[in-house]
């Protein structure tokens, strides 16, 4: 596709996700981040490449899972596998339970630790920050599933080939937003370039309050999150509660 | 603050039983190898019989194992892009190369080492026997290419057992893989394995012998001390914290009932061998042979399949089920049912060693 054409695209995708969004005010924010990105692209000017990121902020999750299933749909993510989901806990402190929502997808890291393992380059860093497979060079060989440390990643059933969230890069290459950020109902995930100063974003994370998922890794995720608990950043110390077809600890 | 896990993600194991074999298989065949060194290239008569079956072992599971590996992969048709795109960043890419190296070399240094036997065995006017002249190729001694081939096999087979090691080792996201002990317990387990291999294969060939008996036990004693020695440093190092990576190691799993079963599991399939290794009752190689493999098998099976069944982000573990199929039993089957053909074709060729004396492996007769 012509870079003029792919402009095009962007800022016409740009109108219509803006059209298809103004209604829910609470989904506003995220809406308004794409189109700084991409206003100056389609003017034809040369624009520094955005980096793509995202905020979410825990508070206001209801926990509807329509990010997950939207996802699913837009993404064709075969059964019992996710590209994000949300991880819901039951938090009881003194005396109070809450239910706490962490809506999970890959964080598109900086760092990413799936990226220099994979044995044939199919795993690789876009300019504009979001990691993506080569579907046409990837072997399946499923070492970039064990490496990152997010579980973010799987190996698709239906096409052997490593699967991950790819904050839709189709749409995003469309001027639309990742389909979990339309879709969502709550207005928790704000979506938007980080490398524009202006963006929501960039502003959010400007603030300085927001967190990451295990930083001690270094990974330097570009997925944040505002109102979560230390507690969770990591892997979460909880009580398993999940529906296990035989729930008997087993694997040797 | 208790916490509840009411949704999460559940993710399924990416590296199959598949993978199990062949680290399994491809770990066997390296320490297999080495042991055929000494009896092949300069021992003494009796040492040649412990060193050819430890060959054929080698060769077996050498031959098998990168078809497990390329059973593991999710694109089997794909294998070609390791060497059309290689990323020589990564561990998995360098192992590529490493394998068919071996392997290359193993089957070179085989020939050149036991061209002499096969001639020897092709006497006769049967198919067979005409086979064997063909494959032994006139049958003059080789000592040269076989000591040029065994470098060369050396070099690779360390460069096998460091990939393997490494590979896992670099894993940062599963702490149960990050330690830097693994690749040494890796290897200290394969030799367990090789060496129970070894006894189980000259009992499958008759040729079994107690000079031969006395070599593997050795190994295996060797074997399985050096693994109670690694799993106490790795024990220490978790409990008391002073390596935090061995810390986040022992933290990820301590808890859960299934590995305290498992370490107990681990502890006894080592301190039992080593029992029997000292008392040595009637029937030991038969039993020692298949509790030393059991140890390597089970040691891959626990950290390949076990260290997958830890979530990197839920609470509690994630449950494993072996399937029936190409993904686990009929895997696990199919890989030792190949392992049993190539293991007859190669003895089949190789008929065991006369009992009397030999040539002195390959020192020319000067
Ligand atoms: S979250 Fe996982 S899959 Fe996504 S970029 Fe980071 S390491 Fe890679
Ligand atoms: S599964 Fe595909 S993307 Fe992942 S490491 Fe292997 S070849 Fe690379």
């Amino acid at each position: 596709m012509s870079e003029s054409r792919r402009n095009f695209l962007r800022a016409f995708g740009a109108m219509t996700v803006g059209a298809a969004v103004a209604a829910p005010a609470a989904a506003a924010p995220a809406a308004a981040a794409l189109p700084s990105s991409a206003a100056p692209a389609a003017a034809g000017t040369t624009a520094p490449s955005p980096r793509w990121a995202m905020v979410v902020d825990v508070g206001k999750c209801i926990g509807c899972q329509s990010c997950t299933m939207s996802c699913i749909y837009e993404n064709a993510v075969p059964e019992d596998s996710f590209r994000t989901i949300v991880s819901t806990y039951e938090v009881q402190e003194g005396g109070r339970t809450a239910m706490v929502m962490l809506p999970r997808l890959c964080n598109h890291c900086a760092d990413a630790p799936c990226i220099p393992v994979c044995p044939v380059g199919a795993t690789y860093q876009q300019a504009d920050g979001i990691v993506v497979v080569d579907a046409d060079r990837c072997v399946g060989c499923a070492y970039c599933v064990q490496a990152c440390p997010y579980d973010a990643r799987f190996i698709n059933h239906h096409t052997g080939k490593a699967d991950k969230c790819t904050f839709c890069a189709h749409r995003v290459e469309a001027g639309l937003m990742p389909a979990c950020v339309e879709t969502c109902v709550g207005g928790a995930r704000i979506f938007g370039d980080l490398a524009d100063p202006d963006s929501t974003v960039s502003k959010l994370v400007a603030k300085g309050d927001s967190k990451v998922l295990k930083p001690e890794l270094g990974t330097r995720p570009h997925v944040f999150y505002l109102g979560l608990d230390d507690r969770l950043t990591g892997k979460v110390e909880g009580e398993p509660t999940l529906w296990r077809p035989r729930a008997t600890e087993s694997h040797a | 603050m208790t916490i509840l896990e009411v949704v999460n993600v559940s993710r399924d194991v990416a590296w199959l039983p598949w993978a199990v074999q062949y680290f399994f298989l491809v770990g066997l065949s390296v320490a297999c190898f080495f042991m055929s060194l000494r009896g092949l290239l300069r021992g003494a008569a009796r040492e040649r019989g412990f060193a050819r079956d430890a060959l054929i072992g080698a060769l077996a599971c050498g031959l098998v194992a990168p078809v497990a590996l390329l059973a593991d992969l999710h694109q089997p048709g794909r294998f070609w892009h390791f060497y059309a795109y290689p990323n020589l960043g990564s561990w998995m890419a360098w192992g590529a190369f490493f394998i068919p190296a071996y392997v290359g070399g193993l089957l070179v240094y085989a020939w050149a080492v036991l061209r002499g036997d096969l001639a020897a065995a092709g006497q006769g006017d049967g198919v067979l026997a005409r086979l064997q002249r063909l494959v032994a190729l006139g049958g003059a001694p080789a000592p040269r290419l076989a000591r040029l081939a065994a470098g060369w096999t050396v070099v690779f087979g360390l460069l096998i057992l460091l990939y393997t090691g490494m590979e896992v080792m670099v894993v940062r996201a599963r702490p149960l893989w990050d330690t830097p002990i693994l690749p040494l317990q890796f290897a200290a387990t394969a030799v367990t394995g090789a060496a129970g291999l070894v006894l189980i294969v000259a009992r499958l060939r008759g040729d079994a012998t107690p000079a031969a008996d006395a070599a593997a036990a050795r190994w295996m004693a060797g074997g399985l001390l050096a693994t109670v020695l690694l799993g106490l440093v790795w024990l220490g190092l978790g409990l008391t914290g002073v390596a935090e990576t061995h810390a986040r190691a022992l933290a990820s799993v301590a808890g859960h009932r299934a590995w305290q079963l498992t370490a107990a599991w681990a502890a006894l399939a080592t301190v039992l061998p080593l029992a029997l290794l000292w008392g040595r009752p009637a029937g030991w190689g038969w039993i020692v042979g298949l509790l030393g493999l059991h140890a390597a098998w089970m040691f891959r099976w626990t950290v390949f399949i076990g260290g997958q069944t830890v979530p990197k982000t839920g609470a509690g573990l994630y449950v494993y089920q072996l399937p029936l199929g190409h993904d686990g039993l009929l895997g696990i089957a199919g890989s030792l049912g190949l392992w049993v053909f190539v293991f007859v074709l190669l003895t089949t060729l190789l008929p065991p060693s006369p009992p009397a004396p030999v040539r002195p492996a390959l020192v020319p007769a000067e």
